[in-house]
């Protein structure tokens, strides 16, 4: 027992020792991975950006002090990453850390200031006229709420800076990234899940999202289907329970609605074309790729016309990737002659953004153009849509409704809107996943198709 | 290779200085160069054959009306194959043949009293070359007037008002027959080009004209898109702000891959902004975005053809089509010059292709291979989707173009650009 005893203290202070300390050494070997990532030049910076914070010390501590404060109480819910009661240092170095996954990470110090200035500058540009529209942001990550997870983060910089740009493929990085957010929750004391996660930790995500770049209508769709979710958890339901059930559930969402979805979809699409016809299509949208793809592989021999946005051109890369495949394309780099091209064709293939409870489409500004021109001449207009796109909430007849600002021609001098709005007279039918057989529903039938397909495991 | 030569490349200014010190047939041939180069384009063309027609009257050897109409159809036609892109040169070469046919015919009339009727019925004959001076023949001077009237429906007022003319007290002061040959050619050669100064005249006010209406179209707090702002809208956009306060929407900027160092549009948009008119320029592919905010239309279009048809720079089309979606009227600006007398062929139609490599580089290799590229740069715009055209002689609708049409050419030369393809 003596030794025991005798032996016990010595390694006991030691164990103490290694807990107390235990937040030091992980950040020192983050530390490290994160300078050996450093180039030279972003080195020197850091080093400035250092020096200018110790110059500013006396101004810095007034400001830092509180911060740290409020990194020190809350730090244990929102930043797992960084452990519990660590210092200002620790939380700088957290921050650093998170940031330093995307390249635009600025030094710490010194841009808080100017940044206002800048933000005031970016609207200040927009003609009057279109002053309501939003519009994407890049937020410098040192800007963004503390509580704003590293993953979170990083996807509203891609989608600032549209990286990430279709509504599906933000919808996948968000639920992905809330994943993320949802592993590293822990319910603090005297709360629960279904009462804590929402307000506390899930909203200032949502914020910041919506601030890098306004919602589309897919994740706000999303994102209620998931407060739903939380909601339903009794008060009672054990932590490692329901965080177990929300991530199987978001695994599900992406499952049912966006990969088998695109599946269906390019099926359903595929089958609706015909031995020799010319389908035009507008842009690059994921779903005609892979619907003009499939058919191609199902052995169909047809023509493409792809009509493009020379302020986008993404429209090059698919006729690449169908020229790739054996189809013959004819590439149109703008809409000049858009209606001797439009009654050579055959079908119409667009893919949409959103569409609203009143069947118009949200879609690629110059869709709504290129639908009307197709059903004057007396061709059918097909959209390809995931149900998860639709809003039942939201109605839109014309395109300064809901809209988004090229955040890169934002000036009177250069001015341009992403997104038109199609009227569903313009649509002759359109394609979900829901639809088997090629069939399709007109767009106005949408809020009855929403309300027959509810699927009890989602909603 | 452009810019060092730009400034060996002749204006259309120093082109027509030289027309005056060079042969005719030089003249001609330079002209067509330019043409077939696109460097004189546009507005331009119509300006450039009235000048080279002028110098074909006044430089061709010729003794009768026909010589002369020969030549300038086999002159008008050389230049107009060379730009059969712009339809505009048929428009200036069939005011001039209608031109020398009114005044031979008066002139006629006023050689012999009695002529009248023969002289009608022989500009009658549909294209059929005019038969050599005719001797007067016996006609009774009868109210012929009426005769004349009776056959040709589209002449008949004129006919109305050139005859009571001719009876005028002139008539006494005309050389005696016999004399009349080299007396005439010399007086026709005159009129004729007094005549073509009148259409250059026209041709040259007709901006300044169809601004002159401004005011009627645009009213205070407008919006207004203007498609690819040619002159003739600059110039009426211009005149408005003088008067009015609305916001410009300018829209069609070219390919945005090429950086330009200046916002386009900059001369303009600084004349507007001077005089109080806000602009904004649309770096956008579609249109109908813009359009619920937009109150009217306006461009200006390269020809205008007998049904009421367009023909535009591409693009124009999406901004009617949007705007006639949305009913907002549709304005285009469009002199009397450009109205042709014949319907689009199917060519107009399809569109004419241009160069694709500012949205495709050849640096491209894979693209350029593997994709057939087609950068259409003009468009047919169907007349139903037209609510104004705002010409110099003020707005007309296109139910009334047959009329203006018939004031300004001779049912003789409509067929003029058919025999384009001859020869």
């Amino acid at each position: 027992m003596a030794a025991e005893a005798n032996g016990a203290p010595s390694p006991a202070p030691a164990a103490q020792d290694g807990t107390k300390t235990a937040p030091a050494p992980a950040n020192p070997t983050a530390a490290p991975a994160n300078t050996e990532k450093l180039t030279a030049a972003q080195l020197k910076a850091k080093a400035k950006a250092e020096k200018a914070a110790r110059r500013a010390q006396v101004k810095e501590a007034r400001v830092a002090a509180p911060a740290a404060l409020s990194t020190q109480e809350k730090g244990g819910a929102a930043d797992a990453k960084g452990g519990k009661g660590k210092g200002k240092q620790d939380g700088q170095q957290a921050q650093n850390k998170g940031g330093h996954l995307q390249a635009h990470r600025p030094s710490i110090s010194g841009r808080r200031p100017s940044m206002p200035a800048v933000e005031k500058d970016v609207r200040s540009g927009i003609p009057e006229c279109f002053s309501h529209i939003p519009m994407a942001k890049r937020i410098p990550t040192s800007q963004a709420h503390k509580d704003v997870h590293p993953a979170v983060l990083a996807v509203g910089q891609q989608m600032a800076t549209f990286a990430l740009k279709d509504s599906i493929s933000r919808l996948k990085a968000t639920l992905l990234a809330f994943r993320k957010v949802i592993e590293s929750y822990e319910t603090p004391k005297g709360n629960s899940l279904s009462r804590h996660f929402v307000p506390h930790v899930l909203n200032p995500q949502i914020e910041y999202l919506t601030e890098c770049r306004p919602m589309c209508f897919a994740m706000g769709n999303a994102i209620r289907l998931l407060k739903g979710k939380v909601n339903k958890f009794d008060i009672d339901t054990a932590e490692d329970e329901a965080k177990e059930g929300l991530l199987e559930w978001i695994d599900f969402l992406i499952n049912e609605r966006i990969t088998l979805t695109e599946y269906a979809i390019a099926r359903n699409a595929a089958q609706s074309i015909n031995e020799g016809d010319t389908i035009l299509t507008y842009g690059r949208h994921r779903l005609v790729e892979k619907a003009l793809l499939e058919a191609k592989n199902n052995g169909k021999s047809f023509d493409v016309t792809v009509i493009d946005d020379p302020f986008e051109c993404g429209g090059q890369e698919l006729a690449k990737t169908l020229r790739q495949a054996g189809i013959r394309v004819l590439y149109s780099p703008n809409l000049g002659g858009l209606r001797p091209k439009v009654a050579a064709a055959s079908n119409v293939f667009l893919g949409g953004e959103a569409i609203f409870a009143n069947g118009s489409l949200h879609a690629p500004s110059g869709t709504a153009d290129v639908a009307m021109a197709a059903m004057n001449a007396g061709v059918k207009v097909i959209v390809l849509c995931e149900t998860i796109n639709f809003d039942r909430d939201r109605v839109s007849v014309d395109s300064l409704t809901y809209n988004e600002i090229d955040p890169e021609r934002n000036t009177a001098d250069c001015f341009r809107l992403l997104f038109d709005n199609t009227h569903d007279k313009y649509i002759t039918g359109v394609i979900t996943e829901f639809e088997s057989g090629g069939g399709n529903s007109p767009a106005q039938a949408i809020l009855a198709l929403l309300r027959k397909q509810e699927d009890p495991l989602i909603d | 290779m452009a810019p060092s030569q730009a400034s060996h490349v002749p204006t259309l200014d120093s082109l027509i200085k030289a027309f005056n010190n060079q042969l005719l047939e030089a003249s001609i041939e330079s002209l067509i160069f330019l043409l077939k180069r696109r460097q004189v384009k546009g507005d331009e063309c119509a300006k450039a054959t009235a000048h080279i027609l002028r110098q074909v009257v006044a430089k061709s050897k010729w003794h009768d009306v026909d010589q002369l109409l020969s030549r300038v159809q086999s002159a008008g036609s050389r230049v107009a194959r060379a730009a059969p892109q712009e339809p505009v040169i048929g428009n200036v070469v069939r005011r001039v043949l209608g031109l020398i046919r009114d005044e031979a015919s008066e002139d006629r009339n006023a050689d012999d009293y009695g002529s009248e009727a023969a002289s009608d019925i022989q500009s009658l004959a549909p294209s059929a070359p005019l038969p050599q001076r005719p001797p007067p023949v016996p006609v009774r001077p009868s109210p012929s007037v009426i005769a004349g009237g009776g056959l040709q429906v589209s002449k008949s007022m004129f006919n109305l008002l050139s005859v009571a003319d001719t009876d005028s007290p002139m008539t006494g002061a005309s050389t005696p027959l016999s004399q009349a040959q080299p007396a005439s050619v010399h007086a026709l050669r005159s009129e004729v080009m007094d005549g073509i100064e009148e259409i250059l005249d026209e041709i040259n006010q007709a901006d300044d004209q169809i601004a002159g209406f401004s005011e009627i179209q645009i009213h205070p707090g407008d919006y207004v898109l203007a498609y690819q702002p040619s002159r003739t809208v600059e110039r009426f956009l211009v005149k408005a702000a003088s008067k009015r306060r609305f916001t410009v929407i300018i829209a069609g900027l070219e390919s945005p891959t090429h950086g330009a160092t200046e916002a386009p549009y900059a001369a303009l948009r600084k004349k507007l902004n001077g005089a109080g008119v806000k602009t904004i320029n649309l770096a956008s592919n579609g249109l109908m975005a813009y359009i619920p905010r937009v109150n009217k239309v306006i461009f200006s279009a390269k020809a205008v053809y007998q049904n009421g048809g367009l023909l535009v720079d591409s693009g124009c089309c999406i901004a009617a089509q949007a705007a006639h979606e949305y009913l907002k009227p549709v304005i285009v600006l469009s002199p009397v010059y450009k109205f042709c007398p014949e319907d689009p062929s199917d060519e107009v139609s399809r569109g004419e292709l241009g160069n694709p490599s500012g949205y495709v580089s050849y640096a491209n290799g894979p693209a350029v291979d593997a994709l057939d590229i087609e950068n259409t740069v003009t468009d047919y715009i169907p007349p139903e989707l037209i609510d104004v055209y705002l010409t110099n002689l003020g707005p007309q609708t296109r139910h009334h173009l047959a009329s203006i049409l018939a004031d300004h050419y001779k049912t003789e030369d409509i067929g003029f650009n058919l025999h384009l393809g001859e020869s």
